[in-house]
């Protein structure tokens, strides 16, 4: 009788056996369904195909300039003023580069060492500063204006996008070159005025210098421009 | 010699009908269920000396898995993989233990 007793322990444990095993079993299948190593080669061929993507669109926008490039030049029959016109909208349109007289702005983190319980939020460069410096070109007068090669067309945003600043959707970091073709004088003058951004942006210990240069280029826009939604009224 | 196989099959039916555990459980699991099995060949090998007790098998059994998946629980907080203890200990003891059910079955 004690044998069978022991029998019913054995089984009660074998019980607990089995549900274990089987729980790892589902639990183990389960876990490599959604195995990392498989969700990173998603990632990684999906990332492919985008930057594919990319490139090829890259290669049609230039090869579609081309074409324009060749139509403005070959025409004889396309006035001088009309030739003229069109090299301005493209100055404008931000689609050729341009060189000249200008400035060029450096901005940077502060580079002072943080102290314990100090919010590094305060020291950093933020898209904020970024904006107000590109307005004080702009209201002084800047022609084209480029920020660490990307150019700034009528549609670019400066943008907070977690740790970075988004220019023309792309991802930019400090140290931050800003070209801005113009007169240099007033350029520097507005940025460095007393009360101003320079100012404001020293006062939390960023860096901010600017110097005035006789001749910059500044980068044409390389990306895809498209109208989704808007047409010129007739 | 029926009653210990029906309880693995209810098991079993058991495990798979039951909701699957997160993740960070499997780790425990894994060692509970070497305990388990020690306990199991432990309690065959006694069976076959004829010296089983069923009080020493089932808190044998429970303090085993428990220790197993406390050693498991522990060395998760420190950052020290304690469980390989456990692992190592039971390991052995299976295969010790496998080693003489195999002479008794072989003696018959």
């Amino acid at each position: 009788m004690a044998l069978k007793r022991g029998q019913v322990y054995v089984a009660i444990v074998m019980l607990f056996l089995g549900m274990m095993i089987a729980v790892q079993v589902r639990t183990t299948s389960r876990l490599q369904q959604l195995s990392p190593s498989t969700r990173v080669q998603e990632l990684t061929s999906s990332l492919r195909e985008v930057t594919d993507e990319r490139d090829n669109f890259k290669n049609e926008a230039q090869d579609l300039r081309q074409k324009l490039d060749e139509i403005s030049a070959g025409k004889g029959n396309v006035s001088e003023a009309v030739q003229d016109e069109l090299e301005k909208a493209r100055i404008q349109a931000g689609i050729t580069a341009v060189r000249g007289k200008g400035v060029q702005v450096t901005l940077n983190d502060s580079p002072k060492e943080l102290q314990p319980g100090e919010n590094p939020n305060l020291f950093i460069l933020h898209e904020e500063d970024l904006l107000k410096v590109v307005n004080e070109l702009r209201a002084g007068g800047a022609e084209a204006i480029s920020v660490n090669e990307q150019r700034l067309l009528s549609t670019s945003e400066i943008r907070c996008a977690g740790n970075v600043i988004l220019v023309n959707t792309k991802k930019i970091a400090p140290p931050i070159v800003i070209l801005a073709v113009g007169d240099p004088d007033t350029l520097s003058s507005g940025l460095q005025i007393k009360g101003g951004i320079f100012e404001q942006m020293k006062a939390w210990g960023l860096v901010a210098e600017v110097a005035k240069k006789d001749n910059i280029t500044v980068p044409a826009y390389t990306g895809n421009i498209t109208f989704s939604y808007a047409e010129p009224v007739k | 010699m029926w009653l210990p196989l029906i309880g693995l099959i209810i098991g079993i039916i058991i495990g798979l009908k039951s909701p699957s555990l997160p993740q960070t459980w499997a780790q425990y699991m894994s060692v509970a269920v070497l305990a388990a099995m020690d306990s199991v060949f432990g309690g065959i090998r006694a069976g076959m000396e004829k010296k089983f007790d069923d009080t020493i098998f089932i808190t044998g059994f429970f303090s085993n898995v428990l220790l197993a998946a406390g050693l498991a629980y522990i060395g998760e907080r420190v950052g020290v993989a304690l469980y390989t203890a456990a692992i190592f200990a039971f390991g052995v003891r299976i295969f010790q233990n496998l080693a003489i059910i195999r002479r008794h079955i072989l003696k018959k």
